[in-house]
This record gives C-alpha cells, structure tokens and sequence, in this order.
C-alpha cells in the first residue's frame, strides 16, 4: 500500500481533498474491520475456546472472522491463544513476522497478558505476550468466554476505524521496558490511586455521617449459620491382584536386599499394616534394579506389562527414581524405587549444572521408557545408562540447570510476593 | 547411521526416492496445539516420526512446591482442558488417600455424573477434531454443538466453562443446584435423540472408512510396551480400564462395559470412543435414578495438610489412566507431585503407528490418539 500513503500528502492541500482522504480512510477501515482473519494457532486452554466461538453455538462469522487460515501468510489477525514458553517465544515471533502488514494481534487470557497462573515460581513462560510482539486488544480470562473474545474483536474493530492514511498502519512495538520496572511503575500508579480513592472515600464518610437520609437504616451483620460436614469414614478396600506378601516374596527371590520404603523391617504384621489403597512401594539396590524389573515383567505370576511412569524425587541428599508398574492382567501395581546417592566428587560449583547420579535404563525392556526417562533426565540431572537416545525432552538444548532439584534457581524466576 | 538427526535411528531405505526431513509444528491445524513432529519420508512412506516435546512446558510440578495441596487442583484444570473435571478427581483421589478423608455418597454421585459429562465433552471433541481433521467441516460443528450444552450445565454448576476447579477432598467446592437434575435428564434425552444421527453422518462415511481403516495399527504388544491407556490401548485389545479394574468413588456398584477392539486401527479407535460416549450414557443414567440427598462433602478441614509419605491415585479420564503422584513430608506445600498424563505415553507411541505409512496418515494417526499437548509437556 506504498502509494497509498501518498494520497494525503497529495489531496490534504487540495480544496476539498480532505473529504475525500476521510472517505478512502473510511472504506478502506471498512473493508478491513469487518474481514479480519485469524490465524489458527492456539496453543493450550484458551485455544478450545477460540474454537467454541467459531462453532454453531458462538459463531464467529457474525464479525466476519470465520475464516481460520492455517498459513500465517494468509492471515491478517493474531489471536494469541494460549500461554507462551521460552521454547515457544521464537516460534511465536516468526508467525508474527510471517503475517503480512496490516496486521492485528489479540492477547487472549491471563497468560498473554502477564503469565497468569504462571507468573509466579516459574522458569519457563514468557510473561505475557507483549514482550514477544507488539499486542493490540488484550482479553482477560483464565480462558476468556466467547463472548469475551468477540468484546475485544469489536474493540480492535474499533481501533481499525480510527486509522488513516495520514497516520499509516505501522507495527507497533513491543514492550521495551524491563518486567520489573513495569511492575513497580504499576504498583506506584495503583497505590496512588488507592490513596486517592481512600481520601475520597474519607470525604464521602464524613459527608454521609453529617448529613444521613431520612430513611437510613445502620446495617446490621445477618449471622448465617455455618453448615455442619460430617465426618466420612473412608471404604475398606481390599487389595487387587496378588497380595503384598506375595508380590514382595516373589521379588524378595530376585533381590535379597529388597526392603518397603518408609519401614523399618519387612515382617508379615509390616506388610498386613500397609495401607490396602496405595501400591508396594519397594527398594531395591541400582545392581539388581534392572534385573528385578525384568523378572517382574516376565515372570507369570507377577506379568507387569506396563510401565505407567518414571518419576524422580529430590531429597537434598540422594535421589529417588521410581518405576511405577501396572499388571493389565492381574490388576496389581508395584513401585519399584532406587535410593541413588548425588556424586561428591564434584566441586560445589558445577554441581547444577552436571549429572549427579546414574541409574540403568529400562528402555530395553519397554519401548515407552525412553521418552519417561528422557523426561527424569531432563528435569533432575540423572543418567540413564543404556538410554539410546539421551536428550532433553521439555526444556531446550542449551538450558541450563536441572528444573526439579531442590536448588535449582533461574534469573527467569520470579518470586511471589509474601 | 551416524549423519543423521538426533532421534532417528531407522537404517536408509534404498529405494527409487530420496530421503528428506519434513518438520511438522510446533504450530500446524493438525497437531492440536504446539507439538512438534520431525518426520523422515521417502517418497510419500513414512520412515521414522520423532516427537520434541516442551513447546508448552509450563513448569507446573516445580510451581506446585510452592503452592498448598488444594491450590494444585487448579493447575490439574490447565493440564487436560478437555477433561479438566477429571483431572480435578484425579488429584482428589490422592489427596483424599493421603489425609484419609471419606466422601459422602451425593458427593460421590456428583462426580461421577459431573466426570461423565465430562467425557462426552471430551469424545464430542474427538468426533468433532477426526472428522474436521479428516476433511468434514461440518463434523467440526456438529461436535461442538452438543458439547456446549455440557458446558452450560459445567457452568450452572461449577461457575467455569472449561477450568471447572470443582472437586475437593471431601466433595466438592460447593453443592449442585436444584436444576441439576432436571437439566442433565433433559440433555441426556437431547442427545439420545441426536448423537444417532451424527453416528450415522460419519461412522459409515466412505471418506473416513478408507482413511481410517488399517491406517496407523498399533499391536496389543506395542501399546502394552510404550504405556499407552485409555481408548488408544483399548482399540488394540487391552482390556483395561480403570474404572472396571481398579475402581474409585462408586464405579463398582455400577453397571456398564468397557468396550474393547483388537484391529488397533484408527478406525478401532474412533469406534470405541463412540461405544464410550453410549456407556457413559448408560451411567448417568443409573446415577440420576439413585442420586441421593445429604451433605456434598465430608468435613472441611482448613489449611489442608497431608502426613508424611507418598500417595498415588489412578484415574480413567478420557484420554486415559491419570495419576497423581504426591509425596509429603508433613507441610503445608507437598514436596513433590506428579503427573501420570495419559496423552504422553499414547504420543510417543505415534511413531510404531506412523512407521510405514503414508505423510497424510499421520493426520489421521494423531487425530486418533486425540493427544492434548499441555497435559504432556506439563
């Protein structure tokens, strides 16, 4: 639209050319605020409501929008959907560049805005959009209601008619002011405006006190009676599968050492007193950790086909890598846990940044342990030996550190408040 | 071998076409939000997918530390926004096993109604997201026309449309309505009526019988290996289901099937989701006629705190087996929770179903598994 923005400077001096400047403003607005079309890009919750408003229910259409391109070339408005990572930010920035110009963007929901639920405690989302690209209509809303969406899709229709070609279309620019200065640049307007309130407030006391309506009454608190919950015993359940004294006999023949986690001894009466509801919950030396899980898996008596999960805990001193298994058959569940002592020889300064304990990898016994274990690796720092393919799974390449760890900290990190 | 990407491991095909690399995402229609795919082809076959995951890591599990045990439950709603109720249970079910606290039976009644609904919610999606991913626009409508009825009786109900942060330990946030009833009957009738005619529309539908009929097959081996739960594992024959095998909350006295099919197909599992939905059906149905009177929730306890140890609940959402993972030492924040998301063992299965297929499968395929990003990457 090169030439166009010539038009004003051209017909402005001309008697009578400025109405036709404001009629050309004013169909091309036109043309533009009622076509606005939204690439299809979401990326968690409040992309499903961005769907909801384009179904039967909501209908988009209404506003002109209905048209979802799926090539950010052939779009004209940007509904960021959704939270934005750090892994995502780059992404996001080249579907922004890829749009060509005039082009809008809605930040929709908490998240775009300022993190939302994430701001706080968090080492991994961007705070609000604005710090990615330059944002147009913000939408409130942890996710905002169609309705909410079509509020700030007339608002920016609003802010599209108010353009001109005096004043072209240009970009915008995203926020350059740093989080925090902006943080407290907003606290310091708030509080002023609290105080101003809080004066206000003061004056209008005193000026209802001296001077009250005939028909006012004090107000008087109603008391309203708290309601009484009982209490609920919880149902006995009764344990599914092979019970604990089996499962742990059987296991107990591949790993003399085995013991349950958080007991002392390994008697009948401690196996009996487990609570019925909660898989056994086993430990087992690194040596024979892979050689039980093996055993467990094939033995018929046991058939623990499925790995639900691979979790690992963080106890300051050692850590804990636990294999959930599930028998599909049988119906019974075993954690099979190994205490793995964090490495001393390392000096206190590379500590979070390398590996500190090493467990085998069960990726040879089930496929889908690969990824679940990638993810332990990624987030607490503990090799997989065996792992074919020992990658970060979540974070990027070049992160550093280990999120999970109880001393992980991140110049990212904000922390809340007290 | 060694030249190629981080993640591929497939030795060359030699053939009459090269190989090549295609990224897929992380921003594409069909990955149903920021999943990324690196997909290695010859020609138009597919020879290895390699999943990278993280594009929406949001770092919930570390947050959680710092956060008290019933403040987590909001997190559960932002993980899988298409079961959020589910989750909300989910996570429930281990607080409650960890401080011991029993459930009223309206309360009980509520969920499962409220849980229910939730997954017809979620199903309709599916349907709506196959078909629209499959080339059926008007699928995609019909889908979310019945769901937003569900989300009108969330919203009566729980105040939110889709993060409903309903359930507590105990119970629930607060009681149903006098109208709840009434409404779910009503919508139940509605969608008997209805959910016929959309079966019909596209279950028999040429287009989607030759798209999805011995396209992505995953084994009952291969499903068993990579953990896959939920409707994924059950269209390859493994009869497992949470709700039947280890049941929670009042599932046991209760009567319906868990359907199970044995071609792993994508076809198998468009069709055991449509079985589910009728199931689900059937469920509310028998909770309506039984649905007693008394107190929504056990005793509230303030400043909620769990004893000392590590607690684990298992749930069947849509998606899924859902477990929670929560160790306690004794405060007010927990110490560590995790995660069980059914969605990311069904993706990382994608590549055994995708192995060999055609590029435009792969649609099909992930349409299939209905995989939500947020929920693995956390």
């Amino acid at each position: 639209m090169g030439i166009m923005n010539f038009v004003p400077k051209v017909l402005d001096p001309v008697p009578g050319g400025k109405y036709v400047v404001n009629m050309v403003d004013y169909v091309v607005n036109w043309a533009r605020a009622n076509s606005l079309w939204p690439l299809t890009y979401g990326t968690s919750c409040c992309a499903i409501e961005m769907m909801s408003s384009s179904m039967a229910r909501y209908d988009i259409a209404r506003f002109g929008s209905e048209v979802f391109r799926d090539s950010p070339r052939q779009a004209d408005l940007f509904i960021i959907a959704g939270t934005i990572t750090e892994k995502m930010a780059p992404a996001v920035q080249m579907l922004w560049e890829q749009i060509p110009g005039p082009k809008y963007a809605i930040a929709m929901g908490a998240c775009t805005i300022s993190g939302g639920p994430f701001r706080y405690d968090n080492y991994s989302v961007v705070r609000g959009a604005e710090q990615v690209i330059p944002v147009d209509v913000y939408i409130p809303g942890c996710p905002p209601r169609p309705e909410a969406l079509f509020n700030g899709l007339l608002k920016l229709r609003e802010k599209i008619m108010k353009e001109s070609y005096r004043n072209p279309w240009h970009e915008g620019e995203t926020s350059k002011a740093g989080e925090i200065e902006r943080w407290a640049e907003a606290s310091k307007a708030w509080a002023a405006a609290e105080k101003i309130k809080d004066e206000e407030m003061a004056a209008a006391r005193e000026a209802f006190k001296a001077n009250p309506p005939e028909d006012y009454v004090a107000y008087k608190p109603v008391r309203v009676a708290k309601e009484a919950f009982p209490d609920v015993e919880r149902p006995v359940v009764t344990e599914i599968g092979k019970s604990y004294k089996e499962l742990y006999k059987i296991a107990k023949s591949v790993a003399p050492e085995l013991s349950i986690f958080g007991k002392e001894d390994s008697s009948d009466e401690t196996l009996d007193s487990l609570p019925k509801d909660l898989p056994l919950d086993v430990v087992v030396s690194k040596e024979n950790y892979l050689k039980l899980v093996e055993f467990l898996k094939n033995d018929s008596r046991t058939k623990f086909e499925v790995l639900t999960d691979v979790v690992g805990v963080d106890w300051k001193d050692h850590f804990d890598v636990i294999a959930q298994l599930l028998s599909v058959e049988y119906g019974h569940k075993m954690f099979v846990r190994v205490s793995l002592p964090k490495d001393e020889s390392i000096p206190e300064e590379k500590r979070a940044t390398s590996l500190l304990a090493s467990i085998p990898s069960l990726s040879s016994l089930f496929v889908g342990a690969e990824l679940k274990e990638r993810e332990v690796y990624d987030l607490f720092g503990i090799k997989f030996e065996g792992h074919p393919d020992l990658r970060r799974l979540f974070m990027p390449e070049d992160f550093v550190g280990y999120p999970l760890r109880k001393d992980f900290t991140h110049p990212h990190i904000l922390k809340k408040p007290v | 071998m060694s030249n190629l990407p981080p993640g591929f491991r497939e030795p060359s095909v030699e053939g009459e076409f090269e190989e090549y690399y295609l990224n897929m995402g992380p921003q594409h229609p069909s990955t149903h939000g920021a999943l990324r795919l690196v997909i290695r082809l010859t020609g138009e076959t597919i020879i290895e997918v390699v999943p990278h995951l993280g594009y929406i890591h949001r770092g919930m599990e570390k947050q959680a530390e710092n956060l008290g045990y019933t403040q987590y439950i909001m997190m559960s709603d932002r993980q899988d926004y298409l079961t959020a109720i589910q989750n909300n249970l989910g996570v429930c079910l281990a607080l409650e096993k960890g401080a011991g606290i029993g459930v009223p039976e309206r309360a009980e009644y509520i969920r499962v109604i409220m849980t229910e609904l939730g997954r017809i919610a979620s199903h309709l999606v599916f349907y709506a997201c196959y078909g629209g991913d499959l080339g059926g626009q008007t699928v995609l409508l019909y889908g979310f026309k019945e769901r937003e009825m569900i989300h009108d009786i969330f919203e009566e109900v729980t105040g939110q449309r889709l993060t409903t942060n309903f359930f507590r330990p105990g119970g629930s946030r607060m009681d149903v309505p006098d109208t709840f009833i009434p409404r779910v009957k009503a919508f139940l009738a509605h969608l008997e009526k209805t959910l016929p005619d959309y079966d019909r529309l596209l279950t028999k539908n040429i287009a989607l019988v030759e798209r999805s009929v011995g396209v992505g097959k995953l084994t009952k081996e291969q499903a068993l290996a990579y953990g896959c739960s939920g409707p994924v594992a059950r269209a390859s024959g493994v009869n497992y289901d949470v709700r039947k095998n280890d049941p929670y909350s009042i599932y046991s006295s209760l009567d319906f099937n868990v359907p199970v099919m044995y071609n792993g197909d994508c076809y198998d599992r468009y069709l055991i989701r449509w079985q589910e939905m009728y199931e689900s059906i059937k469920i509310i149905k028998q909770c309506i006629e039984k649905f007693p009177a008394g107190p929504y929730r056990s005793k509230e306890k303030p400043n909620f705190k769990l004893p000392a140890g590590s607690f684990y609940a298992a749930s069947e959402t849509a998606k899924g087996l859902y477990g929670t993972y929560v160790v306690s030492t004794g405060g007010a924040n927990p110490y560590r929770i995790h995660t069980r998301s059914p969605s990311f063992s069904n993706v990382s299965a994608v590549n055994a179903m995708a192995k060999g297929e055609k590029i435009s499968d792969l649609v099909t395929i992930l349409a299939s598994i209905d995989p939500v990003i947020p929920e693995i990457d956390r």
